[in-house]
């Protein structure tokens, strides 16, 4: 696994406690798996993801990553309706581990309540966080 | 680490149905995270016959009718583990960690290989020699699948863990191809010596390399204490 200090957290998006990503682009969200949680599953060998349309409370699960033998759920860091999923992934799932913040994005959504973001952390309250657990 | 994390609660339990010992691992998941417990937990134990399908199915799988499984009385239950198909029974051990893997700084994949190796060398104390396949996880013996691992990943907490066949009868195995591959086999310690061999002997060897592959200590739990604990 990475040191702390090798991670790549950018310092234009939002993180939730279990490592997902948020990034506003202009009315919706862009949501994906942030570089720790890429790093700690190891290769992806498979994402399911919601349908466009589908709807979503904070926090429940929207998605599921499989790496060998090891499933791990993903919650949703704002509520709201999904507008896009990342197809590519269905072929590539790769693209998780290559590209967290880039070509391996999760979704899209439509968020209901914006403010939601405000509980999300920054790059450096996740940073914080993660050297607290060591 | 602190070394709280150093001592994993150990539970042994009698012969127990698949679906009680997934809401054990559920209720252990939920207070892990919401911290009404902070150590990390191994249950082991055996299930009585039942068919698994993991995350993403595996039905396709299963060569033998549902009508059939229902005669032999062997139900067959959707998981969200990873991995297809697989059977559990009497005579296989199951063990059943549940470990913050974040607090444990612990990647997901040397997780797994520890499991493994924890399988490995429980083997070697009865002079089995097993592999890895860089292709397939679990434990091998030539083309034939001794040990096996599949877990799940909830608010950075794993469950679900190993199976390792001890004594188990192999025939359910033919009504499947165990985790989706083809032109493999099923083995068990009993097959490969011989002879039955001793359940309990096999629980301690597991209990003592699994102190020794994660470096900790377990500490032998009854499920009343950790009932007790999970309603503080």
């Amino acid at each position: 696994m990475k040191e702390i200090s090798e991670l790549n957290l950018p310092d234009d998006i939002r993180y939730a406690e279990d490592h997902e990503w948020a990034r506003l682009e202009g009315d919706k969200l862009r949501v994906g798996l942030d570089d720790y949680a890429q790093d700690q599953l190891g290769d992806i060998v498979f994402v399911e993801l919601p349908q466009v349309g589908d709807t979503f409370k904070q926090g429940q699960e929207f998605a599921t990553v499989e790496s060998v033998k090891a499933v791990c759920e993903c919650y949703l860091p704002v509520g709201g309706q999904i507008i896009a999923v990342n197809t590519a992934l269905e072929e590539s799932p790769e693209l998780v581990n290559k590209s967290p913040y880039g070509d391996g994005w999760f979704v899209e959504v439509n968020p209901s309540d914006l403010s939601e973001m405000d509980a999300l952390m920054t790059n450096e309250a996740c940073l914080e966080k993660l050297k607290g657990a060591e | 680490m602190n070394a709280y994390n150093k001592r994993w609660l150990c539970i042994e339990l009698p012969a127990t149905g698949y679906r009680e010992a997934w809401n054990l691992q559920s209720q252990l998941v939920a207070a892990r995270k919401d911290k009404i417990i902070d150590t990390n937990a191994v249950l082991l134990l055996e299930h009585p016959p039942v068919f698994t399908l993991g995350r993403r199915g595996g039905l396709n799988n299963l060569a033998v009718s549902a009508d059939f499984l229902e005669k032999a009385g062997i139900p067959v239950i959707q998981v969200e583990r990873g991995g297809s198909i697989t059977f559990h029974g009497p005579g296989q051990l199951v063990m059943y960690p549940i470990i913050d893997l974040r607090v444990a700084r612990l990647a997901v994949s040397d997780y797994v290989e520890n499991l493994e190796e924890v399988m490995i060398r429980a083997a070697l104390d009865w002079e089995i020699k097993t592999e890895r396949n860089p292709i397939n996880r679990g434990i091998w013996v030539g083309n034939n699948k001794l040990g096996s691992v599949g877990i799940a990943i909830r608010r950075g907490v794993c469950f679900h863990g190993l199976a390792f066949n001890v004594n188990l009868s192999l025939k359910p195995f033919g009504w499947i191809n165990p985790c989706g591959l083809q032109d493999i086999g099923t083995t068990s310690m009993e097959r490969e010596l011989s002879r039955k061999v001793s359940m309990n002997q096999v629980r301690e060897s597991v209990k003592r390399h699994v102190e020794a592959v994660f470096g900790v200590e377990l500490i032998m739990t009854s499920l009343l204490e950790l009932q007790a604990l999970l309603q503080r």
